[in-house]
């Protein structure tokens, strides 16, 4: 669905002045400053995936987003959207995709957002027929139905971004970019975003590419993510595989009825000691000797075996920052 | 066009009700127009107090001449103006990038999208005051000088719209002013009276350079039966020729805005 | 006071720069409708061409001069709620409004005088015959008339207390004014009537009065009951404005801003 070959992109910037004399001189001479966004990227997306992609701010995620929907004009590189050159922006092209950015609305602000749907309705050319049930199909999947008719200024922002993504789907794309689809949303709301999103790419084997700050979308989404860091491609793969390379270890929660004093360092990497519960970090292939250990010394409660956060992962992905493979 | 002429009723149900969120009163925005137009009236009255022509024009060519003017300044602050600060808008906040991924001329998207219906009224009162001048002249127009003014004011009309849109591309790089609308108008007042007035080089600049000449001028005098084919199709020419321009300009912006944004 | 002041113009000018771009765009775009005036006016007595360039270049001085905004501020300051900030403060908000207009003033006299001084090499209209005592009278009417506009422009901007569209009434006031006010022509040129119910009113004295003053076209009676006027209605204003501040603060404290 999505092929990138060599992608590249820079940026030049222009170096701005603060006072008058400044101000008047950069009308005639400005000085640049070239900025290399994103450096040779090549990856391909399959029809249906869900994919990650991480990064932290500024590593060249939504530079690239913004070339795949043809937004952006590469330097260098090739990229093809479901058969199609983004930056052409050809009409058919943009039938089939769709942007999704949280930090910025298409929804008109004063009116209900089901006047903006209708524009949309016949800027994308939906049939009637065809409108009508994709909107009733949204608007049960994403319970809508309360919110069509209210001034979108009044809805709470967990209530508008469900609504901006019934916006971005009425057309039935067949892409779907989502940049930060969550942000500032609550927990809860957050939930339910990312069920919606499950749901859909199931029923209507939707391919869609999001960015995300946080963990908990990816894990929950996708199973395969591609990591990006100063502009150039870290990682691309499996979710679990990038786990067990990046971070050989597990996290050990034993819970005590009283914390017994001995040398944790014989067992693994001490992180806690809280009241009746001690963490250990401990190799992979040494957790099932020391949980046995443990059992059979220790008058134990409860003993937890857990993965290592994803943001730990995703930290130590960026501290290495070596290639993953 | 079917399809434009479709999405353009859209834009303009949803004004409605936006217009209609906030209940503006009809009896206020009515009042400001009349009063407009009034206030322009009485301004030619004053100069007619000391004289009985301008530039060649009497008092009541001069009333035509305005309500042409009225007319087209409705038809700017109805579909053209609103949409000014909200480019701006977009340029800053990202939001263009909706818009472009959008399967419709970005363009036509950008000059259109907001409408103030209540800017019709002035339309109306414009054309109140072209025939209120015709009467006062005892003129009929014939067919054909219909005709002409039809013509020549649709050339004004894609005239204005280039050199407005040609304005408002610039806001991807200036960014800071709020409302570049005002320059546009301080250069429409110069239509507001016949182009005779003016002398020597700011006559040819406002013929040749800024073609106001072919704005409020032209399809006066051939409402007024003095029409000739060659300014009319020479109105045409530049009406398409400033549209080809503001085409290119707002490509050329767009392709330095996909290239330069990050 | 005066340190405050000081304090104030600084801050203001450094907001100004940040705004210096539209500012000159803005000046210039008021300078439009003058200059086609002046056609006209040109058009219509060719003979007296001159004179007629003398009065519509000081009419954009004058204009720039004593031009007003602060309805403007106030409306958006008080509908947004942020005029609050400026009555918490031991300091009467209207010194921010009379640093800020000093401050453009400033910047409007520094362009338009080189300018002014560059045209009248080339045009000899613009080389006005004034002599002392003139230029002393016009100083005085041009201070005058931007404390009359100044004033007016704050007193419909405290009106925002209590009507929601003040910047609209304030509109109609300026078409008004463009008639009595003499910036559509010279009051000389007006039917007699308007003429008359001019003199009356305080707008002639904010513009009308010290271009009359440069063009030398006044008896000394007719500038003395000029000056009577302009200082009658400056006394009329600042009474109004004490009063309206003192009726506005107490409808802020019911309403709670």
């Amino acid at each position: 669905m999505i092929h990138v070959q060599h992608l590249s992109k820079s940026f030049r910037v222009h170096v701005r002045q603060a006072g008058w004399f400044d101000a008047v001189r950069s009308l005639f001479k400005r000085e640049y400053r070239i900025v290399e966004a994103v450096k040779d990227i090549s990856f391909s997306i399959q029809p249906g995936e869900i994919v990650g992609f991480l990064g932290p701010n500024g590593a060249g995620k939504t530079t690239t987003m913004k070339m795949l929907a043809g937004l952006l004009h590469p330097t260098s590189g090739e990229i093809t959207v479901g058969g199609f050159v983004p930056f052409e922006q050809k009409a058919e092209f943009k039938k089939m995709m769709s942007l999704v950015m949280g930090q910025k609305s298409q929804l008109i602000w004063d009116i209900p957002p089901m006047e903006t749907f209708l524009v949309n309705k016949a800027i994308y050319e939906i049939d009637d027929r065809v409108f009508r049930q994709t909107l009733d199909e949204l608007v049960e999947l994403l319970e809508l139905q309360p919110l069509l008719t209210k001034p979108t200024r009044s809805l709470s922002l967990g209530q508008r971004m469900r609504c901006e993504l019934a916006a971005a789907l009425l057309h039935r794309p067949a892409i779907l970019f989502l940049d930060e689809p969550t942000i500032g949303l609550d927990v809860h709301t957050q939930e339910k975003v990312r069920r919606f999103i499950a749901q859909y790419n199931r029923e209507h084997q939707t391919t869609i590419l999001l960015t995300s700050h946080y963990m908990g979308d990816v894990t929950a989404l996708c199973d395969r993510v591609l990591i990006i860091n100063y502009g150039t491609l870290m990682y691309d793969g499996d979710l679990k595989v990038l786990t067990e390379t990046l971070t050989p270890y597990k996290l050990l929660e034993i819970h005590f009825p009283s914390v017994p004093d001995v040398s944790w360092d014989d067992y693994g990497e001490l992180v806690a000691v809280e009241e009746g519960k001690v963490t250990l970090r401990v190799p992979r292939e040494q957790v099932p000797e020391v949980s046995s250990q443990f059992l059979r010394n220790f008058q134990v409660y409860d003993l937890n075996i857990q993965d290592p956060p994803m943001e730990e992962v995703i930290k130590r992905a960026f501290q290495e920052g070596a290639h993953v493979s | 066009m079917r399809r434009y002429w479709r999405i353009f009723q859209e834009f303009f149900r949803t004004c409605f009700v936006e217009e209609l969120e906030y209940r503006s009163e009809f009896l206020g925005n009515l009042l400001s127009s009349f009063f407009g137009v009034g206030i322009a009236v009485l301004t030619v009255q004053i100069f007619f107090y000391q004289t009985n022509q301008l530039g060649g024009w009497a008092y009541a060519d001069v009333l035509i001449l305005l309500g042409i003017f009225n007319t087209l300044q409705g038809a700017i602050d109805f579909a053209l103006r609103p949409n000014m600060s909200r480019l701006l808008e977009h340029v800053r906040k990202g939001t263009l990038d909706y818009i472009l991924t959008k399967p419709v001329d970005s363009m036509f998207y950008v000059s259109f999208r907001h409408l103030v219906f209540w800017r019709l009224i002035d339309i109306l009162l414009g054309v109140g005051l072209i025939i209120y001048g015709l009467v006062q002249k005892h003129y009929i127009p014939s067919l054909a000088d219909i005709l002409m003014f039809s013509v020549s004011l649709f050339s004004s009309l894609v005239l204005i719209y280039s050199l407005w849109m040609m304005l408002m591309t610039t806001s991807f790089w200036v960014i800071r002013i709020d409302d570049l609308s005002f320059i546009f108008y301080s250069f429409f007042e110069t239509t507001r009276f016949p182009i005779g007035m003016y002398r020597g080089w700011l006559r040819i600049l406002l013929t040749y350079v800024l073609p106001a000449a072919f704005i409020t001028n032209t399809p006066a005098v051939a409402l007024l039966g003095k029409w000739n084919g060659v300014t009319t199709l020479l109105s045409i020419g530049i009406a398409g020729l400033f549209l080809w321009l503001s085409r290119r300009f707002w490509r050329y912006a767009l392709r330095s805005y996909t290239s330069a944004s990050s | 006071m005066f340190r405050k002041y000081i304090a104030l113009i600084r801050m203001k000018y450094v907001e100004m720069l940040a705004y210096r771009l539209a500012t000159i765009v803005w000046m210039t775009g008021a300078m439009v409708q003058p200059l086609i005036t002046m056609v006209v006016w040109t058009n219509i007595y060719p003979s007296q061409s001159n004179s007629f360039i003398l009065y519509f270049i000081t009419l954009i001085f004058v204009e720039r001069m004593t031009s007003a905004w602060d309805v403007w501020e106030l409306d958006r300051e008080i509908r947004e709620g942020t005029f609050s900030n400026y009555i918490l403060r031991p300091f009467h908000p209207i010194h921010w409004a009379i640093a800020e207009n000093i401050v453009y003033k400033v910047l409007f006299l520094i362009v338009l005088l080189p300018i002014w001084g560059v045209l009248a090499v080339f045009v000899p209209a613009l080389r006005p015959d004034v002599s002392g005592w003139q230029f002393v009278l016009f100083v005085t009417a041009l201070f005058l008339g931007a404390t009359l506009r100044f004033m007016f422009s704050y007193i419909c901007g405290l009106l925002g207390f209590w009507v929601t569209k003040v910047t609209a009434i304030y509109g109609m006031f300026e078409v008004v004014s463009l008639f009595l006010s003499g910036r559509i022509a010279p009051l000389s040129l007006l039917p007699p009537i308007l003429k008359q119910i001019s003199m009356y009113l305080p707008f002639r004295y904010m513009i009308g009065f010290p271009i009359d003053i440069v063009m030398g076209t006044m008896t000394r009676v007719e500038i003395g009951y000029g000056f009577f006027g302009a200082m009658a209605w400056a006394i009329i204003f600042i009474s109004v404005l004490r009063w309206l501040w003192k009726a506005g603060l107490k409808k802020n404290q019911a309403v709670g801003g």
